[in-house]
């Protein structure tokens, strides 16, 4: 008796004592979730005089459905693909909830969820003008590159550019760190520029195409769209990645995103193929093909 | 429709030279027509600096008083960008002359074959000081 | 005349198809050359990139604050001298034949220049600033091709392939004439390229009419090429990590890479199947590619790469590209492609309108 009850309490007090030398140091903080002081202060190994930030990463959020709070839904096509098309419920990633649009701006984004399925090339001039991107397989932009639901890698070394690789669609951005010229004209991934804050790394992205989501629920921005990332170690596994949004054209004020990256740990993990573009071409061309019309 | 008056059907006169320049694969020629020269002057009202290809949208006043935009593709812009230009180098209302072949189908498109000014001098290289003062990409010469 | 071309002609069916623009460029010119000696890179480095400047006694490779060869920045491969030798020219040409060489290769791909007819003219395309003016510039080493071995400079002989991939050709082929007839039948049929799945990220890296450029990342444990069409990255582990396991395939294959001395040696397998994937057309299931890049001088790198492929040739054959480190200003862009290949769909519409509407086509005016 007295032996199995130590059986049971042993363990049980053990991880409390655990859980409570983890939260120690917030106690009496009431800490926001998400917040880079929830972990332990840590500081990050170096790399020519740098925070190695070296590795591949990935967000585990459904940030790439919705940035806001969403409902669990069947996806589309629920006849065709069952459980295999839904997508999942999601907390927002927004600080305050709500992305802070312009009235008019919301009914765009209004309109781009009910379009985001449809596409029409036929007509150079209104190309882009319907469908998620993603669908599209078109390069994502940034911040959504960070959190669509696949790795990315980050080389970091002595130069001064550091790359970042995405399998989503193959695609690239190269962070130019302490660059002055702005960029030349308008990319998918934009025209990054970076620098050290402490152990942060802080990339101003500008030049990106207007035609790029945030996200399946068609949140969107315009030609004017200025983000500037912040990636801080948070321990040797984890990276928090934090995003503010400015677009004077579509939001009434800067808003911010914050979402936590995780090292991938499996062995000998890399980067694999994700060149979606055959996947695309049936939709977006078929109609175009002998004999369909 | 397929032969604009404004478009003068250039006969060139070329010699066949036998050089390893010749072409062996017809890859513009699968989009645009040896038979379709077409010659003309228009106002550029944008220009899209994308891959795999530069599209110069061009309006071009007819002789009957109407206005048809032609779309004129080009190269990589990356190019471009090397020598210092930016999307700031060709601005609309810009006049310029295509020299170049339409489209297969008759569509309002051309390449670029030769593109210059109105008075002779290439775009983009004769027109250097109105965009690119050693951008970013400034290749020194 | 040119045996050497035609040879290549019909050999570079699918793979070598770039777009529309590089498929011109890659064909006629990007045979080319190479430097003298073999396959091995240490046995030849006098004569390979930089034998301009001599022996370079003092000069010691640099290295990154890790310890290990360092290759990081952009760089160009871009030359005239073509992947095989032309006829009748010797390894290399002498310092007086060398400006005439690369004049004519230099008129050769002239895009300004208007003669030889409207066939020759449209597929000229673009004026020269559209284009890699590096281009125009033989290997510094003079060589006349980039095909170090066979020492004849010239591809080996092709072997007798299997009347499936014969099919596959044959297949191929009417495809590509579709395309050059401006006829294809869907988008599916269209070249690699065309199509933005690959271009000039493929191995074997060869010279073409623009965008010439790659930048070397590194960082401990990994060298990363980033060729800029299409903005892929080629993440090379050195961990000595086994390869993807035999049952994953991949478009650009599968790297591995190690320091020999300062030189990198890397490999690459896995490719898939698909018709186009490898060069030239050969045997992604057989086909070997092995690079090699030697830092020589503070701006050249020697690009070597060894292909080799018994079902497709009937020898390995070896290339050396040099590889010019370029102003820091001048800068890598964004090459986007799918997001906005308006001409694949210019490509199928024509096609219908014509299919519909004969008499759109235009017979070539009386010459």
């Amino acid at each position: 008796m007295r032996t199995r009850f130590w059986r049971v309490i042993t363990p049980v007090g053990f991880a409390v004592m655990i859980a409570l030398i983890w939260l120690l140091p917030l106690a009496g903080q009431a800490p926001p979730p998400r917040q880079p002081s929830a972990f332990p202060a840590y500081k990050a190994p170096r790399l020519n005089g740098h925070p190695d930030l070296n590795g591949i990463w990935q967000a585990f959020t459904t940030a790439n459905i919705d940035l806001e709070d969403h409902e669990a839904q069947s996806g589309p096509h629920p006849e065709l693909m069952g459980a295999y098309g839904g997508w999942p419920a999601g907390q927002s990633v927004v600080e305050g909830g709500e992305i802070p649009y312009k009235p008019e701006a919301l009914a765009k984004k209004r309109q781009n969820v009910a379009n985001r399925m449809k596409v029409d090339v036929s007509n150079d001039k209104t190309w882009h003008n319907l469908g998620d991107p993603e669908m599209k397989c078109y390069m994502p932009g940034i911040p959504r590159a960070t959190y669509m639901p696949y790795p990315f890698q980050i080389v970091q070394g002595s130069s001064p550019y550091i790359l970042m690789a995405y399998e989503f669609a193959t695609a690239s951005r190269t962070i130019r760190m302490d660059w002055k010229d702005e960029a030349p004209t308008d990319t998918w991934m934009g025209w990054s520029r970076g620098h050290w804050e402490g152990d942060t790394l802080v990339v101003d992205v500008t030049g990106q195409r207007e035609e790029t989501w945030f996200d399946r629920a068609g949140n969107y921005h315009s030609d004017m769209l200025h983000v500037v990332e912040r990636f801080t170690p948070l321990s040797p596994y984890h990276l928090m990645y934090e995003a503010t949004i400015e677009d004077p054209k579509v939001y009434t004020r800067p808003w911010k995103i914050t979402i936590p990256l995780y090292r991938r740990m499996e062995k000998n993990v890399q980067l694999l193929e994700y060149k979606c573009v055959p996947f695309t071409e049936e939709m977006l061309y078929g109609k175009f093909k002998k004999g369909a019309s | 429709m397929r032969t604009t008056i404004l478009f003068a059907a250039i006969v060139t006169i070329g010699l066949v030279v036998g050089s390893r320049a010749v072409s062996a694969h017809h890859a513009f020629a699968s989009e645009f027509d040896a038979n379709r020269h077409v010659v003309f002057t228009g106002t550029v009202t944008k220009m899209m600096w994308v891959n795999p290809h530069a599209w110069i949208y061009v309006d071009v006043k007819k002789t009957d008083g109407t206005t048809e935009e032609w779309m004129v593709e080009a190269g990589t812009p990356n190019t471009l960008l090397r020598r210092g230009f930016t999307k700031a180098s060709l601005q609309p209302g810009t006049v310029i002359k295509v020299d170049g072949y339409q489209s297969k189908d008759g569509a309002l498109r051309a390449n670029g074959r030769d593109l210059t000014l109105p008075d002779g001098r290439t775009l983009f290289l004769g027109n250097a000081e109105a965009g690119a003062e050693g951008g970013p990409g400034a290749v020194k010469k | 005349m040119h045996r050497w071309l035609s040879s290549v002609v019909v050999t570079a069916f699918a793979a070598v198809a770039i777009s529309s623009a590089l498929l011109i460029a890659q064909t006629p010119t990007a045979t080319g050359a190479k430097p003298a000696a073999g396959a091995k890179p240490q046995a030849t480095p006098a004569k390979t990139a930089a034998p301009a400047k001599p022996a370079a006694k003092a000069w010691s490779a640099p290295k990154t604050p890790w310890g290990d060869p360092d290759l990081q920045g952009v760089w160009n491969d871009a030359t005239s001298t073509p992947l095989q030798r032309p006829n009748g020219k010797g390894e290399t040409v002498g310092e007086g034949d060398a400006s005439q060489f690369e004049e004519q290769l230099a008129s050769d791909l002239n895009r300004d220049r208007r003669d030889g007819g409207p066939e020759i003219d449209v597929n000229r395309a673009y004026n020269e600033h559209w284009m890699d003016s590096r281009r125009l510039k033989i290997t510094e080493d003079r060589r006349t091709s980039l095909i170090v071995d066979p020492p004849d400079g010239r591809l080996p002989p092709q072997v007798q392939i299997s009347p499936e991939r014969q099919k596959i050709r044959a297949e191929r082929q009417a495809a590509a004439n579709r395309f050059n007839a401006g006829m294809p039948l869907v988008a599916t049929e269209l070249s690699l390229p065309i199509r933005c799945i690959i271009r000039t990220d493929s191995p074997p890296y060869l010279p073409t009419i623009y965008n010439n450029d790659f930048q070397i990342y590194q960082s401990p444990g990994y060298v990363v090429i980033a060729p800029e069409m299409i903005h892929s990255a080629r993440m090379i582990p050195l961990d000595g990590r086994p390869h993807l396991g035999k049952n994953l395939h991949q478009w650009l294959g599968d790297t591995r890479g190690h320091f020999e001395g300062n030189t990198l040696v890397i490999e690459t397998t896995n490719f898939r199947t698909d018709d186009g994937t490898v060069y030239q057309g050969a045997n992604p299931a057989t086909y070997k590619i092995t690079e090699r890049f030697t830092r020589v001088a503070n701006d050249t790198v020697n690009y070597e790469f060894t292909i080799n492929d018994p079902m497709t040739w009937s020898k390995p054959w070896t290339a050396v590209v040099p590889w010019t480190k370029i102003d820091p200003k001048e800068q890598m862009y964004e090459y986007m492609c799918h997001e906005d290949n308006f001409d694949i769909v210019h490509l199928l519409t024509g096609a219908r309108n014509r299919e519909k509407n004969p008499s759109l086509n235009l017979q070539p005016a009386k010459r």
